[in-house]
């Protein structure tokens, strides 16, 4: 186990030295947005070259690649060319939103497994076929689209909950401590995790009937066990795995994933923080907001990576 | 790329090799593709037979393959359509006519505008037909993009295997990392907004998934007799792995082909929801919904309606049949 972990460590230290240099080439791609940026309208060539030397754009690539990820690793990301303020704090202040999206559409994601064993068992029936048949159309729907019919129901027809914004009070950053703050919280998380339903029952589904079929569970069966004990204990377990990885990577996903969703909704967090720099061409945000979310990602796929390996012991003997 | 069994012109190949699928979760591919997708030959039936005869049982993916086909042709006559200049639509798409939207919100359905008219009194029918050729051509390209870098670096590493294999699957890996619509939009902020652009940063994304797939396979039937046949007869490496093994690795590929067109275009109609995929003129499904949104509180559902249903309905086809692509080749839920 030790060296699995090892040997996973070693992969993403090296995703992330790739991934800081396809930033840094992107970046560096476009200098002259960098360098125009800072300039005062109608500045001349010297002044340009002056810009451009105060901010290192004159020396070798290599030198300014080496300076990129020095700061970097002291969680630098430069400041924004909009609002003139160090990105992280930028960051800092949007993480909350969008953590408690991810962490709430998470939490409905997993109402897909139930949802897909109940289909699974219940194999070449009508319910099975219409509960398939709704997946595969909800798992289809672009999250905006799904975004736009909620806030049309819930906020316009029905008139019962906010559609855009976020606010309100929070228990440690995340857990919703007043009304306001979950009312807002609704729409955007369902909007994401009704769609992860569709797609983790199909999976749940897909899995379930794999190990159904399988001899151990043949074998308990045979043993006489009564089918509830079967289902949960013999064939769920196993089926599991697989589904919860997927919900998993999804809590990291989701860090900048919720980029539409935060559109559509004005909620304020990482996506909608990257979005709104894009507009504005304010390069350091972007990158700054990709980068932090590559890295959540990454790590939320190593821990699942992990748990993985801990409870399926094939995974460690590849 | 063949359809047809590992070089019919070579006599040393069987016409269709039992092809094993691979044992565990431990090849590498991501959970969107069953590990053991490698297809099983029937003795009497071909590959393709074979699947066809379970695919047409599955009520789903047949009515996914119906939709398909339906939006290829769309799409196609209206590629076609532009590039000869003519007009293959009930109205001009842009045809901007102020007396079918008195009020600025455009006229519900009727008669004679089956998906009603736009602020700008412009046909929905006609200009959600339109669109269709932007969602087809991001689909075909983005896709074919990918494959081309993945059917080349995919097979070479589960071939080779080893340093080459260590160098190509830790840049897929990288690839892997960055969330999805991030980096397409982190390419597109440099690269600029756009038809091509779009095409280009779709497709240079999703290349890696392909190669890991892919690879897979080919761990799976590299050590098969008939790749040992070819060896024994003098075949070059890259006539090995192009001509006998890439062709028996391929139904993981066609499922994967039918999940990403649809990826692709569920994609490009986020980016350009975001006003950074599609540019005006041109009109795809999610820019018609981005353009139309600020209508709808005063009641113009129309104008969302319609591109959303041809969107949905579109990538379901798309879902469906590739999921049934796979329980169609899948040995492990063969009866």
């Amino acid at each position: 186990m030790g060296n699995y972990i090892l040997k996973r460590l070693f992969q993403l230290i090296i995703v992330l030295i790739g991934v800081s240099i396809i930033t840094f080439v992107i970046l560096f791609v476009v200098p002259g947005d960098a360098v125009s940026a800072h300039a005062p309208k109608g500045a001349t060539p010297q002044v340009l070259a002056m810009i451009r030397h105060n901010l290192g754009l004159d020396r070798p690539i290599y030198v300014q690649y080496g300076k990129f990820v020095w700061s970097l690793l002291h969680g630098n990301l430069g400041n924004s060319f909009q609002f003139n303020r160090p990105v992280t704090d930028m960051i800092r202040e949007a993480l909350p939103n969008t953590m408690q999206l991810a962490i709430a559409a998470v939490l409905i994601e997993l109402l897909g497994i139930p949802l897909g064993v109940y289909s699974a068992l219940r194999q070449f029936t009508f319910r099975d076929a219409a509960m398939t048949t709704t997946a595969l159309v909800i798992w289809g729907v672009p999250v905006f689209v799904m975004g736009l019919f909620l806030q049309e129901v819930f906020g316009l027809w029905l008139n019962v909950l906010p559609i855009t914004g976020a606010g309100g009070t929070t228990i440690l950053g995340i857990i919703p401590g007043d009304l306001q703050n979950l009312e807002a919280l609704v729409l955007p998380a369902f909007t994401l995790g009704i769609l992860e339903v569709a797609y983790i029952s199909y999976m749940q589904r897909a899995a379930m009937l794999e190990v159904i079929r399988s001899d151990y569970v043949r074998t308990a069966r045979a043993k006489g066990l009564s089918e509830r004990k079967v289902v949960l204990k013999h064939g769920l377990k196993n089926a599991m795995i697989p589904v919860v990885t997927v919900a998993g990577l999804d809590l990291g996903a989701l860090m900048g994933g919720a980029i539409l969703t935060e559109t559509v909704f004005s909620r304020p967090g990482l996506g909608l923080m990257i979005y709104t720099a894009i507009g504005s061409r304010d390069l350091p945000v972007v990158v700054g907001g990709v980068l932090f979310a590559t890295v959540v990602f990454v790590v939320a796929n190593l821990i699942v990576d992990i748990g993985y390996a801990l409870l399926d012991p094939r995974i460690r003997y590849e | 790329m063949s359809d047809a069994g590992p070089g019919s012109d070579t006599p040393v190949a069987p016409p269709m090799p039992d092809v094993v699928g691979s044992s565990g979760r431990g090849d590498g591919a991501p959970p969107l593709i069953s590990p053991a997708a490698v297809p099983e030959a029937r003795k009497s039936l071909g590959l393709w037979a074979d699947t066809w005869r379970r695919l047409r049982r599955n009520k789903l993916a047949l009515v996914g393959l119906a939709i398909i086909i339906v939006f290829m042709l769309v799409g196609l006559s209206q590629i076609i359509a532009s590039l000869a200049h003519i007009q293959l639509t009930p109205y001009d798409p842009n045809g901007v006519n102020y007396s079918l939207s008195p009020k600025g919100i455009g006229v519900g359905p009727s008669w004679h505008h089956p998906f009603g008219t736009d602020y700008l009194g412009r046909d929905i029918l006609s200009r959600t037909i339109v669109a269709s050729r932007i969602s087809m051509l991001v689909g075909v390209i983005a896709v074919a993009i990918a494959l081309v870098i993945g059917l080349a670096l995919g097979p070479v590493a589960g071939y080779y295997g080893g340093f080459v294999d260590t160098v190509i699957m830790r840049m897929a890996d990288i690839f892997f990392a960055f969330p999805y619509i991030l980096f397409v939009l982190l390419l597109l902020t440099v690269l600029g907004p756009g038809f091509v652009n779009v095409f280009i940063a779709i497709g240079l994304l999703s290349w890696a998934s392909y190669a890991r797939i892919n690879r897979g396979s080919v761990l799976s039937v590299k050590s098969q007799e008939f790749v040992e046949a070819a060896r024994a007869q003098g075949a070059s490496d890259l006539r090995i792995i192009f001509r006998h093994v890439l062709p028996n690795t391929m139904a993981p590929v066609y499922v994967a082909i039918a999940m990403g067109v649809g990826g692709a275009i569920v994609t490009e109609a986020g980016l350009s929801f975001l006003g950074i995929g599609i540019q005006p003129p041109d009109a795809s499904w999610g820019s018609m919904i981005s353009s139309y949104l600020s209508y709808f509180p005063a009641g113009s559902w129309w104008m969302l309606a319609f591109p959303s249903v041809a969107l949905v309905v579109t990538v379901f086809g798309f879902i469906s049949f590739g999921n049934g692509l796979r329980d169609a080749t899948d040995p492990k839920l063969k009866e």
